[in-house]
C-alpha cells in the first residue's frame, strides 16, 4: 500500500514533466523560417573583414562597417540610400516619413547638416518622393529619382524621374532630366560620370504589356530619353560604375523571377560583351570595392530568406583600351587596408557571405569608401 | 483453498518490475499524448472552426452556361483550389474578393498553374443574374463565388482557400517575410489606408522601389494590392498577386506540422478553407517538392483574353472573350 502511494506520488511529477517536455519538445520543432528574425549587426561579426568604410542599412537604421565591425550611425528614422560625396567628407541619404521621402546631407557619422528637399504635403495627393540619390563626380551635383511633376499637362505623377539640383543650392532649382513612361514606376538609379554623361534605369512597356527595365546614357542634358546600353529582353537595372569608370556591374532577369549578376567592359558610350559572374539567385545592389576588384551585393541567405552581404572577387577582364577608358565617377580609394584581410582572389569568382542573420535593406545600395 | 486467497492478494499488493516498467510506459504515453494534445490544441479548435468548410454549390439558373460535372479529385489525384483574397476592411458588409486565382496542383507531376481572373470581369453570376465577378462571393459565399467559376469557366474546383487583409499579412510575416524580385517601382498616390483602425475610405501613398528584396506583410500586401500606377491596372496587380505566392510557397516549403499553431493562430478569423487539416498538411509536404519552373501562370490580359468596355451603373468591367478564356482555361485545367 504505501509503495503504490510512494509511486503515485512520483509518477503524478513525472507524467506532468514529461507531458510538457513533449510541449516543449514539439516547439522546437518548428522550422527555422518562422522563429528566425534578424539580429541587430551591431551583436554580429562579419565573416569577412573588408578593406575601407562601408554604410548599410538595416529596417530604416543606418550601419557603419570598419575594421570587422558593424556601428550603428545617425538619428532614429527610416533611413535608406546612403551615398558618399565624391571627396569623402560627407553622405546624403534618403529619409522617409509618413507618405513621402526626403533628401538629407549628413555629416560622416549621421548627423543631419542639412535638408535637401521637402517632399511633405498636409494634401496626401501632393507628397512626393525622392530616392537614389548620387553626387556628380565633381561633387556640385546632386541627382536623385523624384515623382514630379505632379498633376500637370496630364501627367499621372506616379512615376519616378531622374532630376539634378546644386548640391549647395535650393530644390527650386532642381531639373528633370529624363522623360519616364507613364504607369511604369518611371526612372531610376542615376550614375553621373564627368561632364554631361548620365546613366540611369528606364522602366518602359513593350506591345505585349510586359514592363521591362533597361540601362541607358544620357550623355547630354537635353536628351530626355537617351541611348539604351542593355537590351529590353535582359531586363538589367541596378548598374554600379567601377571606381575607374570602365567596367559597369549590374542585374539581368530576362524578365523572370531569378537574377544575373553580370559585368560588363564600359568605354564611356558603349557597353562591352556582358560577362556571368553569377545566375540564378535573388541578386541585389552590387557594389563596387574601392579598389575595382571586388564587388558585394544583397542575397538572401538560406530558407529563412534574409538578405546578407556577399562579397565577390571580380575576375580580371581583357584590359580595355586606354583611350576609351570613361572618367571615374568615384576616385579610387587607398582604402587603408593595411591591417585588414582580403582573400586572394580566386581564379573563378566564390562568393564569400560577410554577414549573418542580420536582413540589410536590399533595395539600399551599400555606400563603400 | 480458502488460505490461500488472503496470500494472492498479498502478492498482487506488490509492485512487481514487469508491472512497474507497464505502468511507467502508460504513464509516459499518456502524460506525453496530453503535451501533443496541448500543443496541436489550435489546431484542432481551427480544425472545427475554419477548415473543412461545408460548401454547397447552387445549381444554375443561368441559360447558356452549362457545365459537365467532373468527379471530385482522388487522393494523389490533381486537384483544383480556387483562392479568394478579399477586402475584409469593413467597407462592405459582405466583402468582394478583389483576388480570384485558380490553381491547378498535380501531386504526380509536382506542377501547379495559376491562373487569375479579373475581379471586374463582367459574367453571369450563379443566378443568372450579370455582375462583376467578385460580387459573386459578396452575395453568397464561397459557395457563390465557386458556382459563377464552375459555371463561367467550366472546370471543376474540387476546394476553396479564402483569407482576408490581415490574414495575409500575418501570414506573410509568420513565414518571416517574402523574397521577391520587384521588376519596376509601383507607386500609388491613391492606396487605401483602411488598415490598422485607420479612416475605411482613406488613402495614402506608397512606393514599393524595384529589386531584390525582402517583404514583410504589410509591405507585400501594398505590393499586391496596389494597382492605380500600373499600366496593366488590375492586370498587373494580379502577376504580383501570383508572385508573391510563389513567393510563399517557397517559404512554405520549409514548414512542417510543428508549425501548425503558429500558423493557426495568425489566421484565426481572417481564413477559411474547404480543406480539411489532412489535405492542408499534404499540401504543406507536396509544397516542398515543387519546383518553379514547374509552375505556370496565366492572366487573362486585355485585349486577348479580354476588354475594357464602357461602364456599367458607373462601374468599371472588364469583358471576356469567352473563345480564348475557355480555350487556355480547358487547356490548363482538364
Amino acid at each position: 500500500m504505501i509503495a503504490r502511494r510512494l509511486a503515485a506520488i512520483l509518477f503524478l511529477p513525472m507524467m506532468l514533466a514529461f507531458g510538457s517536455g513533449v510541449y516543449l519538445y514539439l516547439g522546437t520543432l518548428k522550422s527555422k523560417v518562422v522563429k528566425t528574425r534578424a539580429d541587430i549587426p551591431t551583436v554580429t561579426k562579419p565573416r569577412l573583414v573588408l578593406p575601407g568604410t562601408m554604410l548599410v542599412v538595416q529596417d530604416g537604421r543606418l550601419f557603419r562597417l570598419k575594421d570587422g565591425g558593424f556601428t550603428e550611425i545617425g538619428a532614429p528614422g527610416e533611413w535608406s540610400q546612403p551615398t558618399v560625396t565624391p571627396d569623402h567628407t560627407h553622405l546624403i541619404a534618403v529619409l522617409r516619413s509618413g507618405y513621402s521621402s526626403d533628401l538629407y546631407l549628413l555629416d560622416l557619422d549621421g548627423h543631419i547638416l542639412k535638408r535637401l528637399t521637402k517632399n511633405d504635403s498636409r494634401i496626401v495627393d501632393y507628397n512626393h518622393w525622392a530616392f537614389y540619390p548620387r553626387v556628380s563626380p565633381d561633387g556640385a551635383t546632386l541627382f536623385y529619382s523624384y515623382d514630379g511633376p505632379k498633376h500637370v499637362n496630364a501627367a499621372p505623377g506616379d512615376d519616378l524621374s531622374i532630376w539634378s539640383m546644386p548640391l549647395n543650392g535650393l530644390q527650386s532649382q532642381a531639373r528633370r532630366r529624363t522623360d519616364p513612361y507613364w504607369y511604369t514606376g518611371g526612372d531610376v538609379t542615376p550614375i553621373p560620370l564627368a561632364g554631361t554623361g548620365l546613366l540611369f534605369v528606364q522602366h518602359s512597356i513593350d506591345s505585349s504589356t510586359a514592363v521591362h527595365s533597361q540601362i541607358r546614357l544620357q550623355s547630354r542634358p537635353g536628351d530626355l530619353v537617351g541611348k539604351p546600353l542593355t537590351s529590353l529582353a535582359d531586363n538589367c537595372s541596378e548598374p554600379a560604375l567601377s571606381p575607374d569608370g570602365t567596367q559597369l556591374a549590374m542585374i539581368c532577369t530576362g524578365g523572370k523571377q531569378i537574377a544575373r549578376l553580370e559585368v560588363a567592359p564600359f568605354n564611356g558610350t558603349s557597353l562591352g560583351p556582358a560577362r556571368v559572374l553569377l545566375e540564378g539567385g535573388l541578386y541585389a545592389s552590387p557594389t563596387w570595392s574601392p579598389d575595382g576588384q571586388a564587388l558585394v551585393y544583397f542575397a538572401p541567405s538560406g530558407a529563412a530568406g534574409h538578405f546578407e552581404l556577399w562579397w565577390l572577387a571580380v575576375p580580371v577582364a581583357a584590359t580595355p583600351s586606354p583611350s576609351l577608358a570613361a572618367t571615374p565617377a568615384h576616385s579610387p580609394s587607398a582604402g587603408g587596408a593595411g591591417s585588414v584581410v582580403v582573400p586572394s582572389l580566386p581564379a573563378t569568382p566564390v562568393p564569400v557571405q560577410v554577414t549573418q542573420g542580420v536582413d540589410l535593406t536590399a533595395t539600399s545600395p551599400p555606400a563603400w569608401y | 483453498m480458502e488460505g490461500r486467497a488472503p496470500a494472492r492478494r498479498r502478492r498482487a499488493s506488490r509492485l512487481h518490475p514487469v508491472r512497474l516498467v507497464i505502468l511507467t510506459l502508460f504513464c509516459l504515453l499518456l502524460s506525453g499524448t496530453a503535451g501533443a494534445a496541448a500543443y496541436f490544441l489550435p489546431v484542432v479548435v481551427a480544425g472545427v472552426g475554419q477548415t473543412g468548410q461545408t460548401v454547397v454549390v447552387p445549381p444554375s439558373n443561368s441559360p447558356g452556361l452549362k457545365v459537365t460535372p467532373t468527379p471530385a479529385a482522388a487522393a494523389g489525384a490533381p486537384f483544383t483550389v480556387l483562392l479568394l483574397g478579399s477586402d475584409d476592411d469593413g467597407k462592405n458588409k459582405s466583402p468582394l474578393t478583389q483576388s480570384m486565382i485558380l490553381v491547378r496542383v498535380d501531386p504526380a507531376s509536382k506542377h501547379v498553374t495559376m491562373e487569375s481572373i479579373p475581379r471586374d470581369l463582367w459574367v453571369p453570376l450563379w443566378t443568372g443574374e450579370n455582375a462583376k465577378i467578385d460580387a459573386a462571393y459578396a452575395y453568397g459565399g464561397a459557395a457563390a463565388a465557386i458556382a459563377t467559376v464552375e459555371r463561367n469557366f467550366h472546370v471543376h474546383i474540387d476546394e476553396y482557400a479564402w483569407v482576408g487583409l490581415n490574414g495575409l499579412i500575418k501570414l506573410i510575416d509568420l513565414l518571416g517575410g517574402v523574397d521577391v524580385f520587384v521588376t519596376n517601382p509601383v507607386l500609388d498616390d491613391a492606396y487605401p489606408d483602411d488598415i490598422n483602425g485607420g479612416f475605411l475610405y482613406g488613402y495614402k501613398t506608397v512606393a514599393v522601389l524595384p529589386g531584390a528584396q525582402h517583404l514583410d506583410g504589410s509591405h507585400a500586401l501594398q505590393y499586391v494590392r496596389s494597382r492605380h500606377n500600373d499600366i496593366n491596372g488590375d492586370f498587373g496587380r494580379s502577376a504580383r498577386q501570383q508572385q508573391v505566392l510563389l513567393a510563399m510557397k517557397v517559404k512554405a516549403s520549409t514548414l512542417n506540422a510543428a508549425d501548425l499553431p503558429d500558423i493557426v493562430n495568425a489566421l484565426k478569423g481572417n481564413f477559411k478553407t474547404s480543406m480539411g487539416l489532412d489535405r492542408v498538411r499534404s499540401l504543406l509536404s507536396v509544397a516542398s517538392g515543387f519546383d518553379l519552373a514547374n509552375v505556370k501562370q496565366i492572366v487573362l490580359y486585355a485585349p486577348f483574353y479580354t476588354n475594357y468596355g464602357p461602364q456599367i451603373s458607373g462601374q468599371s468591367v472588364i469583358y471576356p472573350h469567352w473563345t480564348q478564356i475557355l480555350a487556355v482555361t480547358k487547356e490548363n485545367f482538364p
